[in-house]
C-alpha cells in the first residue's frame, strides 16, 4: 500500500549547530593539556547555562586546576568536603614527597581524594556527557586526562506506598523514580550473586538508563537474549517511562491485551524474577516491566501468596468472577432483555418488562448510553483533584443514576447491571488488563444487540481465539490453561498451598525448575499429618538449615 | 513447516474431542433411533466402534510417516499423480463438510433462536469466525481446541445429569432389537459419519512432539467423544422414548428444553445449551476449515496458508447455501456422510494395505542380496 | 504485519457495516412483547363463531379446516402494571389483559389474537394451558402440532383439563398472587412436589402420547367458588382423547401403580373390630411391575409396598398403643388399596386407556411377544382391554406421630 506513504522530501533544511552536534563533532577528541583551552572548549558548548560552574583552585597549593560541574546536579556537600578539601590541603602522608606532574593523577586517585567513584577520562565529549549526568570533572593544567567524580545528587521522593497496587497484607514499599533506589529495593530482597542487572542507555536525548534484571540460572536464556535484542533495536529520542519501552518490545501492538506487566511493587517484581521472568527498569519511572507474561497473572496479586491459601483462592475466585462480569454482564443483560426473555423466571420477566415500560430506547442503546456516561464519569474522577473527586463520584453514581431512571432514560435494572459491571472492572488488580476488558465490552455489547446470546458467544470466542494466538516473548498468552501445564494449573483458578507447588511454572521454560527442595518437602508432608501422629518422632521441625541467629541482618 | 513441533498427546486428544463433537450432537439421537428404535444406544456404540477402527488406521498410517500428512505421504505410497488426485478428493470432501457444518448450524440457529435473522448472516458470521481464526499456526490451533474442550463437555454433562430425573428406563429396553438389521447397519454408518472430523489427526501427527503417542491420543479422543455421544443417546432415549424422538428434529436440544435446573435460576436450559453448542460447532468448523486450507497448502506446496483462509470463504459459503431447506439439508448430510466414510475409512485402509505391501517387498528386496 | 492487519480491519468493517445497517432482526424488547402467560381453549359456542374474522383464510375461496372451531382465551401480562420490587398497595388497574378469540385451529386463533394485540405475541413465558373438558374429549392432537413446532413454547409448561369452560380460569382473581395465571401455574406445579399428582407437564404428555404402550393423563381441575381451584381428579385419555376422570383419591391409587415414589394421599382405614377409622397417609411407595404370558395371554402382576403414617384417629375409642393394632390397620389398608387398584384398572380397561403404561413393560421386557402380537398402538389397546392382572399390596405403618396412644 505504497500510496499511503508520502514521498520523501529531498530538500534539506540548513542545519542548526546545536550543542549536541558540537559534542558529537568532538567525539574522541582528547582534552587539551592546557587548562584555558579546555575551559574554552567547554564554554563553547555549555557556556549558556547558568548552572554550569567552573571553579579554579590549586591542588596541594601548587597545581592549578579547575573543577567543572552543574550546580543543579551535584551534591555540593560532598564536593566541598570530600573533593575540594582533600585536594586543597596537602595531606600529611604526602608532605614533602616529590610530586611529578605525570604521577599526579595517580596520586590523587589513590592517596588523596575521599571519594569512591573517581575515575580518569580523556575525551571531551565523554566528559561533557558525564557532567550532564551530574559528575564533577577536574581538569589540571598540564595534564591531558581529567578526573571525573560521581557526585550526582538529584532530589527524589521517599519510598512510598504504591498507589496503583495497594494490598492489605504485604509489604508497603513501592518503586520510586530513581533507578538506583529501585535496584537497591530489588537487591535487598535478593542477596544472591545470581541476581544480575544489565544496563543500557536508550533514547537519543534522554539517554535513559534501562536496567534488565533477572536471576541467572532461573530465567530462560533465550528470553533474556530476546529482551536484550528488542531493547537494543529501539531508536527513539526519549524514553520517559517504561510504557515507552513496552510499546516497542511487545509482540502484538494491535492487541487490546497487555503483553507485559508493569508493577510498582518491588516484592511483586522479585516474585516474578524468582519465577523466571525478566524485569526491565527505566530511570525516571516508578514501574518495572515484567516479561514474559501470561494472562492469568493479571488477576493475581502478591497478596494471594502472602495470605493463607484458602483465603487467597477464595479472593482469586471472586476476582475471576468480577473479570467475567466486567466483560460480558451488560451484553448478557441485553440479550436476555431483547432476545431471550424466556430465560428469566416469569415473575421477574414480567417485573423487568414493567421497569422498562417507559424507556424509549432498545436495551442496547440504553446500555451503551449508560456505559459511555460511566466511562466519562470514571475518567473525570481520575483527573479531578482528590478533594472534589470523592464528592463527584457519589453525585455521579447516585444522582445521575436516579435521575436517569426517573427521567425514563433507563430502567432501574440497567443501572444495577452497569454499576455491577463497573465495580467488577475495578476488582481486576492490573489496570492495563482491566482496561482491555473494559474496552472489549463494547463490541460484545453491539454483537449482543444484533445476535443476542449467539452474538455474545461469537464475541467471546473471538476474544479467546485472539488471546490464544498471542505470545509474549515466546510464551503462549493463555498458558498454563492452554497449552495446559499441570504445575502451572495449580496456580490459575485457585492458589494452591505453597508446599503443593514444588516446581516453577513450566510454561516460562525456566532453566531451574525446583522451588522447594525435596528434603524440605518431605518434612512438610510429615508435619501435615497432625500432632497426634507426630509424637513418636523427635526430630520433627528443626532440621532445616535456615540459621536463625548470628547474622546481623536486621539493620 | 516453520512451526515448532509442540503439540502434546493431551492437546491431540482435545483436538480430536472437540473436532468430533459438533453439530452432530443435536440430531444424533434421531439418527440412532430411526435406525434402531430402542437399540439406538447399541447402534451408536457400533458406530463409534467403526469410527474408532477408521481412526486407528489413520493414526497408524500417520505414525508410520511421522513427518508427513496424508496429502504428502499418499503421494509416496500410491504414486505422485494418484496421490494428488485422491488428495484433491479429500480436500473437496472437507470443503463440503465445512460448508455443511456451517449450514446445519445456521439452520438450527434460525429455527430455534434467531427466527427472523437471515440464515446467510448466521452462516457467514460463523464462517468468518473460523476463517479469521485459521490464520494462526498449528500450535495456536491446538491451544484453541485445548481451551474449549472442558467448556464443551461440561454443559452436555450437566444437561444429561439433571435430565435423568425424568428418565424412564423402560424406554431403553430391549437393548438389542433385531428388527431391521439393514436399517441398523445404515444407522451405524450415519453415526460413524459424525466422527469424520477425526481425520484431522493426519494433520496433527506431523506437528506432534512425539508422534508415537498419537495412538494413545486417538484412543482417548474417540473414547471420550464416543462416550459422550453414547451418553446423549441413552439420556434422550430414556427420557423421550423412541417414538417421541422420531418426531423431533433435534432431540438433544429438546432434552435441554425439558431439563430444569433445581432452584429455577434459569427457566430454560436450551438457550444456554445452544450458546455453548456454538462453541462446539465452532471447533468442528474450525478443524475442517483448517484441514482444508492446510491440505491445499501442502498439495500445492505453498508457503503460507493465511491468504487461503479468506480465499476459500466464498466457496464454502455458496456450498453452504446450496441445500433448499432443513429436510433437504439432512438428506444431503446423510448422503455425504456415508459417502465420506469411503474417504475417511476405506481410503486410508487402502493406503495402509499398499504401504504394508511395499515395505514388505522392500524388506524382501533387502533380504535377497544379503 | 501492517499489511495483514489493515486488510483484516478493512474486511471486518466491510462485513460489520451492512450488519449495522440492516439492524437487529430478532431484537424485540421485553416490554414490547405481549407475554402470553396462560391460554385456555374451549369449543366455540354459536355466538362466538360469529365473531370470527377472515384473517387466515377468506371464507369461501380457501379451504377452511373442517374441525370444530375453538375459542382461545389468552392472559397477557401488561408491561408497567406489574410493579418491580415489593408490591405497592393499591394499583387499581388489572395487571393482565384477557383476550378472547376464535379460530379453526390453534395457530389460526393465535393469528386472530395477534390482530387484536398491539405488541408481538410471545409464548416463551406461557406457563399453563387449560383445555376444557369438551375440548379434551374431542381430541388434543390438533393443538399439539402447533405447540411442538413453536420453539418458544416451554416443554415444561403445564397442561390441565378443566371441568368448567377454560375461559373462566383466565378470569379468576386469586387473592394470593397479583398475576392470576402465575397462581394457577404454581398451583399445578406444586401438585407434584406435594405428592398430589404424578409429574405432568406438556412435554411428558407428548412423550406418553407418542409411545405405543401407554396413554396420557392430565390433572383435572374444578373451580370452587370464585377463585379457589381444586384438583378434582385425573383425566385419562385414550390416544389424544379424554375418556374419563377419576376421583381425587384414585390419583393416589394411580400413582402407586405407576410407581411414583412420593406419597401424598391419605385415606381412612377402618380399624378392624371397631366402627371407627384412622387416617392413614402414604409417605412413600415402592412398586414392582412384572409382565408375563400366562396361559398364552398377557398378564401383569403388580406388587406394591406402602410406607404409611397415621395422621389422625377419629375417636378416643381406638387405642393405638400396641403394634398389634397397627398390624391390623396395615392389613385393612392393604385390602382397601388392593380393591381400589383393581377397580381403577378395570375402569380404564373399559375405555382402553392404558395410563399405567403396562404396554411399555411388555414392549421392553417381552420384545418377541410384542413384535409378534402387538407392534401397533391400536392392537395394544385391544389387548389391554382383556389384560389379566393380579395385585399384591403390602403396607407398613412405621410412624404414628408424637402421640403415644
Amino acid at each position: 500500500m505504497s500510496f499511503f506513504r508520502k514521498k520523501k522530501r529531498t530538500v534539506k533544511k540548513p542545519q542548526l549547530l546545536t550543542p549536541s552536534k558540537l559534542v558529537s563533532q568532538k567525539e574522541n577528541t582528547p582534552t587539551s593539556s592546557s587548562l584555558t583551552e579546555t575551559e574554552k572548549q567547554i564554554k563553547d558548548i555549555l557556556g549558556n547555562n547558568e548552572d554550569l560552574k567552573i571553579k579554579h583552585f590549586k591542588i596541594f597549593g601548587q597545581f592549578s586546576a579547575a573543577c567543572v560541574y552543574f550546580s543543579s546536579l551535584v551534591d555540593k556537600d560532598s564536593l566541598n568536603k570530600d573533593i575540594l578539601k582533600s585536594l586543597m590541603y596537602e595531606p600529611d602522608h604526602l608532605m614533602g614527597k616529590e610530586k611529578p606532574l605525570t604521577q599526579l593523577i595517580d596520586m590523587i586517585l589513590t592517596e588523596t581524594i575521599y571519594h569512591s567513584e573517581a575515575k580518569v577520562g580523556d575525551s571531551i565529549d565523554q566528559l561533557i556527557q558525564l557532567m550532564l549526568r551530574g559528575e564533577t570533572v577536574i581538569f589540571i593544567d598540564g595534564i591531558k586526562e581529567a578526573i571525573h567524580i560521581g557526585t550526582r545528587k538529584v532530589e527524589k521522593r521517599a519510598i512510598d506506598q504504591p498507589q496503583t497496587e495497594q494490598v492489605i497484607l504485604g509489604p508497603r514499599e513501592g518503586f520510586i523514580e530513581s533507578i538506583a533506589t529501585n535496584i537497591a529495593l530489588l537487591r535487598y530482597r535478593l542477596p544472591t550473586p545470581d541476581f544480575q542487572v544489565k544496563t543500557m542507555k536508550i533514547g537519543r536525548l534522554t539517554k535513559s538508563t534501562v536496567a534488565i534484571c533477572y536471576l541467572k540460572g532461573i530465567a530462560n536464556e533465550t528470553v533474556i537474549k530476546e529482551v536484550e535484542k528488542r531493547l537494543s533495536e529501539i531508536d527513539i529520542d526519549a524514553i520517559l517511562d517504561v510504557g515507552y519501552l513496552e510499546q516497542f518490545i511487545e509482540d502484538n501492538p494491535f492487541s487490546p491485551f497487555p503483553q507485559t506487566q508493569s508493577t510498582e511493587r518491588p516484592d511483586k517484581t522479585v516474585a516474578n524474577l524468582i519465577e523466571g521472568r525478566v524485569a526491565i527498569l527505566v530511570d525516571g519511572s516508578p514501574f518495572s516491566l515484567l516479561v514474559p507474561v501470561v494472562f492469568n497473572q493479571f488477576y493475581q496479586t502478591t497478596e494471594d501468596y502472602s495470605s493463607r491459601f484458602l483465603m487467597g483462592s477464595f479472593v482469586r475466585l471472586a476476582r475471576i468472577l468480577a473479570l467475567v462480569f466486567s466483560l460480558i454482564f451488560p451484553s448478557l443483560y441485553v440479550s436476555l432483555i431483547s432476545f431471550n426473555p424466556e430465560l428469566l423466571p416469569t415473575e421477574f420477566a414480567v417485573a423487568v418488562a414493567g421497569g422498562r415500560a417507559g424507556v424509549p430506547y432498545p436495551a442496547v442503546i440504553e446500555v451503551l448510553i449508560i456505559e459511555v456516561s460511566m466511562e466519562i464519569l470514571r475518567e473525570a474522577t481520575v483527573r479531578l483533584p482528590k478533594q472534589v473527586g470523592g464528592a463527584l463520584s457519589i453525585v455521579g453514581v447516585l444522582v445521575i443514576g436516579q435521575a436517569a431512571v426517573e427521567a425514563g432514560l433507563s430502567s432501574p435494572i440497567t443501572v444495577v447491571v452497569i454499576a455491577l459491571t463497573t465495580i467488577g472492572s475495578f476488582a481486576t488488580p492490573t489496570y492495563t488488563a482491566a482496561f482491555a476488558l473494559r474496552m472489549l465490552r463494547f463490541p460484545i455489547m453491539i454483537l449482543a444487540g444484533i445476535f443476542g446470546l449467539y452474538g455474545v458467544m461469537v464475541g467471546v470466542i473471538f476474544i479467546f481465539n485472539h488471546m490464544l494466538s498471542l505470545k509474549s516473548f515466546g510464551v503462549p498468552y493463555m498458558a498454563p490453561v492452554s497449552p495446559s501445564d499441570y504445575e502451572g494449573m495449580k496456580d490459575v483458578v485457585v492458589r494452591s498451598p505453597l508446599w503443593w507447588m514444588p516446581k516453577r511454572p513450566d510454561f516460562l521454560h525456566p532453566s531451574n525448575q525446583s522451588r522447594l527442595s525435596e528434603n524440605e518437602n518431605k518434612m512438610l508432608e510429615h508435619s501435615k499429618l497432625g500432632n497426634d501422629q507426630r509424637e513418636g518422632t523427635t526430630d520433627g521441625g528443626s532440621e532445616g538449615n535456615n540459621s536463625t541467629s548470628s547474622h546481623n541482618d536486621l539493620n | 513447516m516453520g512451526d515448532p513441533k509442540e503439540i502434546t498427546a493431551l492437546q491431540a486428544t482435545t483436538i480430536l474431542i472437540s473436532t468430533i463433537i459438533g453439530v452432530g450432537v443435536l440430531p444424533l439421537p434421531l439418527f440412532a433411533v430411526r435406525a434402531g428404535e430402542t437399540s439406538a444406544p447399541f447402534v451408536t456404540l457400533t458406530g463409534v466402534f467403526l469410527a474408532a477402527i477408521g481412526l486407528m488406521i489413520l493414526t497408524y498410517l500417520g505414525i508410520r510417516h511421522p513427518h508427513k500428512t496424508i496429502i504428502t505421504y499418499s503421494q509416496d505410497i500410491i504414486g505422485k499423480w494418484l496421490g494428488k488426485i485422491f488428495s484433491i478428493v479429500v480436500i473437496f470432501f472437507f470443503l463440503i463438510l465445512s460448508s455443511l457444518t456451517a449450514r446445519e448450524f445456521g439452520a438450527v440457529v434460525v429455527t430455534a433462536v434467531l427466527r427472523e435473522t437471515p440464515l446467510e448472516v448466521t452462516v457467514i458470521v460463523m464462517l468468518l469466525l473460523a476463517a479469521i481464526s485459521c490464520r494462526n499456526n498449528i500450535n495456536v490451533f491446538a491451544y484453541i481446541h485445548n481451551l474449549y474442550v472442558p467448556m464443551i463437555l461440561a454443559p452436555v454433562l450437566i444437561v444429561v445429569a439433571f435430565s435423568l430425573k425424568n428418565a424412564n428406563l423402560l424406554y431403553l429396553r430391549p437393548i438389542f432389537l433385531g428388527n431391521d438389521l439393514w436399517n441398523m447397519a445404515g444407522g451405524m454408518l450415519t453415526v460413524s459419519a459424525l466422527f469424520q472430523g477425526s481425520f484431522i489427526i493426519t494433520m496433527i501427527i506431523p506437528a506432534m512432539k512425539t508422534p508415537k503417542k498419537a495412538m494413545k491420543a486417538s484412543l482417548w479422543g474417540i473414547l471420550i467423544s464416543g462416550g459422550l455421544y453414547l451418553l446423549i443417546v441413552i439420556a434422550t432415549v430414556a427420557i423421550f422414548g423412541p417414538e417421541e424422538i422420531k418426531q423431533i428434529f433435534w432431540p438433544t436440544l429438546e432434552l435441554a428444553r425439558t431439563t430444569a435446573i433445581p432452584g429455577n435460576i434459569l427457566q430454560r436450559l436450551d438457550i444456554i445449551f445452544l450458546a455453548v453448542w456454538v462453541l462446539a460447532v465452532f471447533t468442528t468448523l474450525f478443524s475442517s476449515y483448517y484441514f482444508t486450507i492446510h491440505s491445499i497448502k501442502e498439495l500445492f506446496r505453498l508457503k503460507d496458508h493465511k491468504v487461503l483462509s479468506y480465499f476459500i470463504l466464498p466457496f464454502v459459503f455458496f456450498l453452504a447455501m446450496a441445500p433448499q431447506n432443513v429436510l433437504h439439508m439432512y438428506e444431503i448430510i446423510q448422503l455425504i456422510g456415508r459417502a465420506g466414510l469411503l474417504i475417511t475409512i476405506i481410503y486410508p485402509a487402502f493406503l495402509l494395505l499398499i504401504d504394508f505391501l511395499r515395505s514388505w517387498r522392500r524388506k524382501k528386496n533387502v533380504a535377497k542380496p544379503s | 504485519m501492517w499489511l495483514n492487519h489493515r486488510k483484516l480491519i478493512i474486511i471486518m468493517f466491510s462485513i460489520l457495516i451492512p450488519l449495522f445497517l440492516s439492524g437487529c432482526w430478532d431484537s424485540r424488547e421485553i416490554e414490547k412483547r405481549a407475554n402470553v402467560l396462560a391460554i385456555g381453549v374451549d369449543i366455540a359456542s354459536e355466538e362466538d363463531r360469529k365473531k370470527e374474522d377472515e384473517i387466515s383464510h377468506l371464507s369461501k375461496e380457501f379451504p377452511t379446516p373442517d374441525e370444530e372451531m375453538i375459542k382461545v382465551t389468552a392472559q397477557i401480562a401488561v408491561p408497567g402494571e406489574i410493579p418491580l420490587g415489593p408490591q405497592q398497595p393499591g394499583g387499581s388497574a388489572k395487571p393482565v389483559l384477557v383476550v378472547e378469540v376464535v379460530g379453526h385451529s390453534f395457530q389460526d386463533a393465535m393469528l386472530n389474537l395477534q390482530q387484536e394485540v398491539a405488541n408481538e405475541l410471545f409464548l416463551g413465558h406461557l406457563r399453563i394451558i387449560v383445555f376444557s373438558e369438551d375440548i379434551a374429549r374431542s381430541g388434543t392432537s390438533r393443538f399439539n402440532d402447533f405447540l411442538r413446532r413453536n420453539p418458544e413454547i416451554r416443554r415444561t409448561a403445564s397442561l390441565v383439563v378443566s371441568k368448567e369452560p377454560a375461559s373462566k380460569y383466565m378470569n379468576i382473581t386469586p387473592e394470593l398472587e397479583r398475576i392470576p395465571s402465575l397462581y394457577l401455574a404454581e398451583l399445578v406445579d406444586n401438585l407434584t412436589a406435594l405428592g398430589k399428582f404424578p409429574p405432568s407437564f406438556i412435554g411428558l404428555f407428548w412423550t406418553i402420547y407418542s409411545s405405543k404402550g401407554q396413554d396420557p393423563y392430565l390433572p383435572y381441575l374444578e373451580l370452587k367458588g370464585k377463585s379457589a381451584i381444586q384438583l378434582n381428579g385425573l383425566a385419562y385419555f385414550h390416544g389424544d382423547k379424554m375418556v374419563g376422570k377419576t376421583n381425587p383419591l384414585e390419583i393416589g391409587v394411580f400413582m402407586s401403580v405407576r410407581g411414583i415414589g412420593r406419597g401424598g394421599y391419605g385415606a381412612f382405614a377402618e380399624v378392624p373390630g371397631k366402627d371407627e377409622s384412622v387416617l392413614v397417609r402414604t409417605v412413600s411407595r415402592n412398586t414392582r411391575t412384572k409382565v408375563g404370558i400366562k396361559n398364552g395371554k398377557p398378564h401383569v402382576s403388580i406388587k406394591i409396598q406402602y410406607e404409611s403414617e397415621i395422621d389422625e384417629k377419629e375417636s378416643a375409642a381406638i387405642q393405638l398403643s400396641d403394634s398389634a393394632i397397627l398390624k391390623k390397620i396395615e392389613k385393612a389398608t392393604s385390602k382397601d388399596a388392593k380393591r381400589s387398584i383393581e377397580k381403577l384398572i378395570a375402569t380404564t380397561q373399559k375405555t382402553k386407556s392404558d395410563i399405567f403404561g403396562f404396554g411399555e413393560h411388555f414392549r421392553a421386557k417381552l420384545p418377541q411377544y410384542w413384535n409378534r402380537n402387538v407392534k401397533t398402538k391400536e392392537k395394544w389397546d385391544g389387548i389391554y382391554q382383556n389384560l389379566t392382572f393380579d395385585v399384591k399390596v403390602d403396607s407398613h405403618i412405621h410412624r404414628v406421630g408424637m402421640k403415644s396412644k
